[in-house]
Protein backbone atom coordinates (compact mmCIF):
# COMPACT_ATOMS: atom_id res chain seq x y z
CA UNK A 1 0.00 0.00 0.00
CA UNK A 2 2.84 2.56 0.77
CA UNK A 3 4.02 1.56 -2.65
CA UNK A 4 0.93 2.31 -3.94
CA UNK A 5 0.46 6.02 -1.81
CA UNK A 6 3.86 6.55 -2.87
CA UNK A 7 5.24 6.85 0.16
CA UNK A 8 8.49 5.27 -0.24
CA UNK A 9 11.47 6.59 -0.84
CA UNK A 10 13.22 6.95 -4.35
CA UNK A 11 15.25 3.65 -3.88
CA UNK A 12 12.22 1.36 -2.15
CA UNK A 13 10.17 2.36 -4.73
CA UNK A 14 11.68 1.12 -7.62
CA UNK A 15 13.06 -1.51 -6.32
CA UNK A 16 9.30 -2.65 -5.31
CA UNK A 17 8.40 -1.69 -8.82
CA UNK A 18 11.44 -4.20 -10.74
CA UNK A 19 9.67 -6.74 -7.64
CA UNK A 20 6.14 -6.10 -8.88
CA UNK A 21 7.10 -6.60 -12.56
CA UNK A 22 8.41 -10.27 -11.69
CA UNK A 23 5.95 -11.49 -8.94
CA UNK A 24 2.53 -12.09 -10.24
CA UNK A 25 1.13 -13.08 -6.94
CA UNK A 26 2.37 -9.26 -5.63
CA UNK A 27 0.87 -8.09 -9.22
CA UNK A 28 -2.53 -9.40 -8.43
CA UNK A 29 -3.01 -8.58 -4.44
CA UNK A 30 -2.11 -4.70 -5.45
CA UNK A 31 -4.56 -4.65 -8.24
CA UNK A 32 -7.21 -6.13 -5.47
CA UNK A 33 -5.98 -3.08 -3.40
CA UNK A 34 -6.10 -1.12 -5.89
CA UNK A 35 -10.08 -2.15 -6.57
CA UNK A 36 -10.77 -1.98 -2.82
CA UNK A 37 -9.57 1.65 -2.56
CA UNK A 38 -11.44 2.45 -5.54
CA UNK A 39 -14.60 0.98 -4.10
CA UNK A 40 -13.89 2.51 -0.88
CA UNK A 41 -13.67 6.13 -2.56
CA UNK A 42 -17.07 5.45 -4.25
CA UNK A 43 -18.57 4.73 -1.13
CA UNK A 44 -17.11 7.55 0.33
CA UNK A 45 -18.31 9.63 -2.55
CA UNK A 46 -22.21 7.93 -2.58
CA UNK A 47 -22.74 8.70 1.11
CA UNK A 48 -21.45 12.61 0.45
CA UNK A 49 -23.57 12.75 -2.48
CA UNK A 50 -26.86 11.29 -0.47
CA UNK A 51 -26.03 13.86 2.20
CA UNK A 52 -25.97 16.49 -0.25
CA UNK A 53 -29.27 15.44 -1.57
CA UNK A 54 -30.93 14.35 1.46
CA UNK A 55 -34.22 16.93 1.82
CA UNK A 56 -33.09 19.23 4.45
CA UNK A 57 -35.61 20.43 6.63
CA UNK A 58 -35.46 24.12 7.98
CA UNK A 59 -35.19 23.97 12.07
CA UNK A 60 -38.41 26.02 12.29
CA UNK A 61 -40.51 23.26 10.67
CA UNK A 62 -40.54 21.02 13.63
CA UNK A 63 -41.04 23.86 15.90
CA UNK A 64 -44.06 25.76 13.56
CA UNK A 65 -45.66 21.97 13.72
CA UNK A 66 -45.39 21.67 17.70
CA UNK A 67 -47.18 25.11 17.89
CA UNK A 68 -49.72 24.14 15.44
CA UNK A 69 -50.62 21.10 16.88
CA UNK A 70 -50.91 22.74 20.52
CA UNK A 71 -53.14 25.31 19.76
CA UNK A 72 -55.13 22.97 17.33
CA UNK A 73 -55.36 21.29 20.89
CA UNK A 74 -56.62 24.29 23.31
CA UNK A 75 -58.94 25.29 20.56
CA UNK A 76 -60.41 21.79 20.74
CA UNK A 77 -60.33 21.59 24.49
CA UNK A 78 -62.20 24.92 25.17
CA UNK A 79 -64.91 24.34 22.57
CA UNK A 80 -65.29 21.56 24.56
CA UNK A 81 -65.38 22.86 27.81
CA UNK A 82 -67.54 25.71 26.77
CA UNK A 83 -69.88 23.38 25.13
CA UNK A 84 -70.08 21.43 28.53
CA UNK A 85 -71.08 24.61 30.74
CA UNK A 86 -73.57 25.71 27.91
CA UNK A 87 -75.26 22.90 27.12
CA UNK A 88 -77.94 21.71 30.27
CA UNK A 89 -77.25 18.81 31.37
CA UNK A 90 -80.58 16.64 30.26
CA UNK A 91 -81.26 12.94 31.01
CA UNK A 92 -81.49 10.72 28.48
CA UNK A 93 -85.11 8.67 27.87
CA UNK A 94 -84.58 6.10 29.61
CA UNK A 95 -86.33 2.70 28.48
CA UNK A 96 -89.65 2.14 30.88
CA UNK A 97 -90.16 -1.44 32.01
CA UNK A 98 -93.78 -1.65 33.44
CA UNK A 99 -94.11 -4.84 34.81
CA UNK A 100 -98.35 -4.17 34.80
CA UNK A 101 -100.72 -6.69 36.04
CA UNK A 102 -102.62 -8.85 33.82
CA UNK A 103 -105.30 -6.96 32.91
CA UNK A 104 -103.19 -3.49 33.50
CA UNK A 105 -103.25 -0.91 30.97
CA UNK A 106 -100.21 1.39 29.93
CA UNK A 107 -101.41 4.60 28.75
CA UNK A 108 -99.07 7.61 27.71
CA UNK A 109 -99.69 11.43 28.91
CA UNK A 110 -103.25 10.60 29.78
CA UNK A 111 -104.35 14.01 32.01
CA UNK A 112 -107.44 10.92 33.16
CA UNK A 113 -109.10 7.91 32.12
CA UNK A 114 -112.28 7.70 30.69
CA UNK A 115 -114.86 5.84 32.92
CA UNK A 116 -116.30 3.37 30.75
CA UNK A 117 -119.78 2.03 31.20
CA UNK A 118 -120.46 -0.86 33.91
CA UNK A 119 -116.38 -2.42 34.83
CA UNK A 120 -114.56 -2.04 31.60
CA UNK A 121 -111.82 0.55 32.22
CA UNK A 122 -110.06 -0.18 29.11
CA UNK A 123 -109.31 2.56 27.02
CA UNK A 124 -110.03 1.60 23.61
CA UNK A 125 -105.76 2.26 22.76
CA UNK A 126 -104.63 -0.03 25.20
CA UNK A 127 -101.75 -2.20 24.43
CA UNK A 128 -100.47 -5.51 25.59
CA UNK A 129 -99.45 -6.36 29.34
CA UNK A 130 -95.74 -5.84 29.82
CA UNK A 131 -95.36 -3.22 27.38
CA UNK A 132 -92.01 -1.23 26.66
CA UNK A 133 -92.09 2.31 26.40
CA UNK A 134 -90.21 5.13 25.55
CA UNK A 135 -91.76 8.44 24.88
CA UNK A 136 -90.37 10.58 22.91
CA UNK A 137 -91.33 14.05 24.59
CA UNK A 138 -90.65 13.08 28.13
CA UNK A 139 -90.45 15.60 30.72
CA UNK A 140 -89.28 14.92 34.18
CA UNK A 141 -91.39 17.15 35.98
CA UNK A 142 -94.05 15.55 34.21
CA UNK A 143 -96.57 13.35 35.04
CA UNK A 144 -95.12 10.07 32.51
CA UNK A 145 -97.15 7.23 32.97
CA UNK A 146 -100.79 6.59 34.22
CA UNK A 147 -102.01 3.34 34.73
CA UNK A 148 -105.74 2.53 35.08
CA UNK A 149 -106.02 -0.71 36.89
CA UNK A 150 -109.06 -2.34 37.67
CA UNK A 151 -110.21 -2.57 41.52
CA UNK A 152 -111.13 -6.01 40.99
CA UNK A 153 -107.83 -7.04 40.25
CA UNK A 154 -105.93 -5.93 43.27
CA UNK A 155 -108.52 -6.15 45.93
CA UNK A 156 -111.11 -9.29 46.89
CA UNK A 157 -114.25 -9.13 45.48
CA UNK A 158 -116.48 -7.29 46.95
CA UNK A 159 -113.76 -5.67 49.45
CA UNK A 160 -114.36 -2.54 47.15
CA UNK A 161 -117.63 -0.86 45.99
CA UNK A 162 -118.56 -1.04 42.73
CA UNK A 163 -117.83 2.23 41.13
CA UNK A 164 -114.41 2.52 42.87
CA UNK A 165 -111.70 2.91 40.85
CA UNK A 166 -107.68 3.74 41.16
CA UNK A 167 -105.61 6.13 38.88
CA UNK A 168 -102.12 5.52 39.65
CA UNK A 169 -99.10 8.34 39.52
CA UNK A 170 -96.10 6.72 38.67
CA UNK A 171 -92.56 8.69 38.66
CA UNK A 172 -90.12 7.40 36.85
CA UNK A 173 -86.36 7.97 37.66
CA UNK A 174 -83.65 8.61 35.70
CA UNK A 175 -82.45 5.10 36.28
CA UNK A 176 -85.48 3.92 35.03
CA UNK A 177 -86.40 2.52 38.48
CA UNK A 178 -89.97 3.50 39.99
CA UNK A 179 -89.53 6.85 41.78
CA UNK A 180 -93.00 7.40 43.20
CA UNK A 181 -96.67 5.20 42.60
CA UNK A 182 -99.54 7.01 44.41
CA UNK A 183 -102.82 5.20 43.74
CA UNK A 184 -105.66 7.38 43.99
CA UNK A 185 -109.21 6.27 44.55
CA UNK A 186 -111.92 7.36 42.22
CA UNK A 187 -115.43 7.38 42.51
CA UNK A 188 -116.92 6.25 38.88
CA UNK A 189 -120.68 6.95 37.93
CA UNK A 190 -122.57 3.66 37.91
CA UNK A 191 -125.08 3.58 35.21
CA UNK A 192 -128.25 2.93 36.10
CA UNK A 193 -130.28 0.46 34.44
CA UNK A 194 -132.43 1.24 32.07
CA UNK A 195 -136.14 0.75 32.80
CA UNK B 1 -5.42 9.55 -4.14
CA UNK B 2 -2.65 11.26 -2.00
CA UNK B 3 -2.58 14.97 -2.96
CA UNK B 4 0.77 16.87 -2.42
CA UNK B 5 0.74 18.84 1.36
CA UNK B 6 1.10 22.68 1.05
CA UNK B 7 3.75 25.02 1.45
CA UNK B 8 4.92 23.93 5.39
CA UNK B 9 5.24 27.47 7.11
CA UNK B 10 2.26 29.72 7.21
CA UNK B 11 3.06 32.69 9.40
CA UNK B 12 0.68 34.89 10.73
CA UNK B 13 2.04 38.06 8.51
CA UNK B 14 1.64 35.95 5.30
CA UNK B 15 -1.92 34.66 6.22
CA UNK B 16 -3.56 37.86 7.03
CA UNK B 17 -2.24 40.10 4.37
CA UNK B 18 -2.39 37.63 1.54
CA UNK B 19 -6.16 36.89 1.71
CA UNK B 20 -5.29 35.18 -1.57
CA UNK B 21 -3.74 32.74 0.33
CA UNK B 22 -6.20 32.59 2.52
CA UNK B 23 -8.86 31.61 -0.46
CA UNK B 24 -6.80 29.24 -1.86
CA UNK B 25 -6.33 27.11 1.26
CA UNK B 26 -9.71 27.60 2.31
CA UNK B 27 -11.09 26.27 -1.22
CA UNK B 28 -7.93 23.60 -1.30
CA UNK B 29 -9.45 22.04 2.19
CA UNK B 30 -12.92 23.00 2.17
CA UNK B 31 -14.40 20.12 0.36
CA UNK B 32 -11.63 17.21 1.45
CA UNK B 33 -13.23 18.19 4.88
CA UNK B 34 -16.64 17.85 3.82
CA UNK B 35 -15.93 14.65 2.62
CA UNK B 36 -14.19 13.13 5.53
CA UNK B 37 -16.57 15.00 8.13
CA UNK B 38 -19.83 13.70 6.30
CA UNK B 39 -18.24 10.14 6.06
CA UNK B 40 -17.53 10.42 9.47
CA UNK B 41 -21.83 10.47 10.05
CA UNK B 42 -21.67 14.56 10.45
CA UNK B 43 -24.98 16.01 8.30
CA UNK B 44 -23.70 18.03 5.63
CA UNK B 45 -25.03 21.36 7.57
CA UNK B 46 -22.75 20.32 10.43
CA UNK B 47 -20.22 19.22 8.66
CA UNK B 48 -20.31 22.79 6.75
CA UNK B 49 -20.33 24.48 10.99
CA UNK B 50 -17.06 21.95 11.91
CA UNK B 51 -15.42 23.09 8.59
CA UNK B 52 -16.20 27.11 9.63
CA UNK B 53 -14.86 26.87 13.43
CA UNK B 54 -11.93 24.81 11.87
CA UNK B 55 -10.93 27.84 9.92
CA UNK B 56 -11.61 30.10 12.24
CA UNK B 57 -9.71 28.63 14.83
CA UNK B 58 -6.62 28.26 12.61
CA UNK B 59 -7.12 32.10 11.75
CA UNK B 60 -7.21 32.66 15.62
CA UNK B 61 -4.08 30.57 15.92
CA UNK B 62 -2.51 32.06 12.96
CA UNK B 63 -3.09 35.31 15.01
CA UNK B 64 -1.72 34.66 18.00
CA UNK B 65 1.97 34.73 16.43
CA UNK B 66 2.10 31.25 15.84
CA UNK B 67 3.04 28.97 12.82
CA UNK B 68 2.05 25.56 11.70
CA UNK B 69 4.06 23.50 8.94
CA UNK B 70 1.70 21.07 8.26
CA UNK B 71 -1.70 23.60 8.17
CA UNK B 72 -3.43 20.32 6.21
CA UNK B 73 -2.67 18.31 9.34
CA UNK B 74 -3.51 20.87 11.48
CA UNK B 75 -7.03 22.34 9.89
CA UNK B 76 -8.06 18.16 10.06
CA UNK B 77 -6.96 17.28 13.35
CA UNK B 78 -9.19 20.31 14.78
CA UNK B 79 -11.90 19.22 12.43
CA UNK B 80 -12.16 16.09 13.55
CA UNK B 81 -11.76 17.09 16.94
CA UNK B 82 -14.78 19.07 16.87
CA UNK B 83 -16.34 16.58 14.75
CA UNK B 84 -15.76 14.10 17.57
CA UNK B 85 -16.75 16.36 20.41
CA UNK B 86 -20.71 17.05 18.49
CA UNK B 87 -21.41 13.74 16.60
CA UNK B 88 -23.75 11.29 18.23
CA UNK B 89 -23.92 9.72 15.24
CA UNK B 90 -20.55 8.91 14.69
CA UNK B 91 -21.29 4.76 14.52
CA UNK B 92 -24.73 5.63 12.77
CA UNK B 93 -23.21 6.56 9.44
CA UNK B 94 -21.86 3.02 8.48
CA UNK B 95 -25.23 1.38 10.03
CA UNK B 96 -27.65 3.17 7.72
CA UNK B 97 -29.05 1.25 4.73
CA UNK B 98 -27.44 2.45 1.29
CA UNK B 99 -30.38 2.91 -0.58
CA UNK B 100 -30.63 5.73 -1.23
CA UNK B 101 -26.77 6.37 -1.44
CA UNK B 102 -26.98 3.86 -4.32
CA UNK B 103 -29.71 5.11 -5.72
CA UNK B 104 -28.02 8.72 -5.92
CA UNK B 105 -25.01 7.44 -7.34
CA UNK B 106 -25.70 4.64 -9.81
CA UNK B 107 -29.19 6.28 -11.02
CA UNK B 108 -28.20 5.58 -15.00
CA UNK B 109 -26.93 2.08 -14.71
CA UNK B 110 -28.44 -0.30 -16.19
CA UNK B 111 -30.82 -2.59 -13.98
CA UNK B 112 -28.19 -5.27 -13.92
CA UNK B 113 -24.98 -3.01 -13.07
CA UNK B 114 -27.05 -1.36 -10.62
CA UNK B 115 -27.55 -4.78 -8.86
CA UNK B 116 -24.44 -6.00 -8.81
CA UNK B 117 -23.24 -2.49 -7.91
CA UNK B 118 -25.52 -2.56 -4.70
CA UNK B 119 -24.79 -5.60 -3.70
CA UNK B 120 -21.10 -4.71 -4.10
CA UNK B 121 -21.39 -1.62 -1.85
CA UNK B 122 -23.38 -3.51 0.51
CA UNK B 123 -20.80 -6.13 1.14
CA UNK B 124 -18.49 -3.04 1.41
CA UNK B 125 -20.93 -1.56 3.84
CA UNK B 126 -20.75 -4.65 6.23
CA UNK B 127 -16.70 -4.78 6.02
CA UNK B 128 -16.63 -1.16 7.15
CA UNK B 129 -18.35 -1.44 10.10
CA UNK B 130 -16.06 -4.61 10.87
CA UNK B 131 -13.30 -2.50 10.72
CA UNK B 132 -11.89 -0.40 13.86
CA UNK B 133 -12.42 2.88 14.45
CA UNK B 134 -8.35 3.58 13.88
CA UNK B 135 -8.87 1.82 10.44
CA UNK B 136 -11.60 3.37 8.98
CA UNK B 137 -10.05 6.74 10.18
CA UNK B 138 -6.94 6.32 8.25
CA UNK B 139 -8.79 5.15 5.03
CA UNK B 140 -11.39 8.02 5.25
CA UNK B 141 -8.17 10.53 5.71
CA UNK B 142 -6.65 8.73 2.91
CA UNK B 143 -9.50 9.51 0.76
CA UNK B 144 -9.43 12.70 1.60
CA UNK B 145 -5.99 13.19 -0.30
CA UNK B 146 -3.57 13.53 3.05
CA UNK B 147 -0.47 11.86 3.20
CA UNK B 148 0.71 9.59 5.87
CA UNK B 149 2.73 11.98 7.71
CA UNK B 150 -0.37 14.31 7.88
CA UNK B 151 -2.73 11.26 8.76
CA UNK B 152 -0.18 10.54 11.95
CA UNK B 153 -0.64 14.15 13.27
CA UNK B 154 -4.61 14.14 13.17
CA UNK B 155 -4.64 11.07 14.55
CA UNK B 156 -2.30 11.50 17.53
CA UNK B 157 -0.20 7.71 15.94
CA UNK B 158 3.10 7.01 13.90
CA UNK B 159 3.77 7.07 10.59
CA UNK B 160 4.79 3.89 9.90
CA UNK B 161 1.33 2.76 12.42
CA UNK B 162 -0.55 4.73 9.44
CA UNK B 163 0.89 2.54 6.69
CA UNK B 164 0.42 -0.91 8.40
CA UNK B 165 -3.34 0.27 9.40
CA UNK B 166 -4.09 1.23 5.82
CA UNK B 167 -2.88 -1.86 4.94
CA UNK B 168 -4.67 -3.91 7.46
CA UNK B 169 -7.80 -2.10 6.36
CA UNK B 170 -7.65 -2.10 2.94
CA UNK B 171 -6.47 -6.06 2.95
CA UNK B 172 -9.84 -6.64 5.28
CA UNK B 173 -11.58 -4.74 2.74
CA UNK B 174 -10.60 -6.99 -0.43
CA UNK B 175 -10.68 -10.21 1.15
CA UNK B 176 -14.50 -9.43 2.94
CA UNK B 177 -15.86 -7.86 0.30
CA UNK B 178 -13.68 -10.35 -2.10
CA UNK B 179 -12.96 -7.10 -4.95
Amino acid sequence: MAWLDRELGNDEMVELERHIGACSECRSRLESYKHSSATFDAYCDAVVSAQTHRRRVPRWVPVLSTAAAAAITATVVLVLLRARVETPALPRPVPVQVQAHRSAVVLENVPAPTPAPGKTMHRPRATTPGTLRQTANWQPTERAIQISIPADSMFPPGAVPQGVNFIVDLSIAADGSAEQIRLRPRLMEVQRRQP
Amino acid sequence: MSGDSLPLALPLSRFATGACEVTDLYRELREPLLRYLVCLGLSRDEAQDVVQDAFLSLHRHLASGRSEENVRGWVFRVAHNQARNRQGSYHRRFGEPLDLEIDVRLDETTPEGLVLEKEKLRRLRQAITLLSESERECLLLRAGGLRYREISEVLGMATSTVGDTIERAIRKLAEKCNV
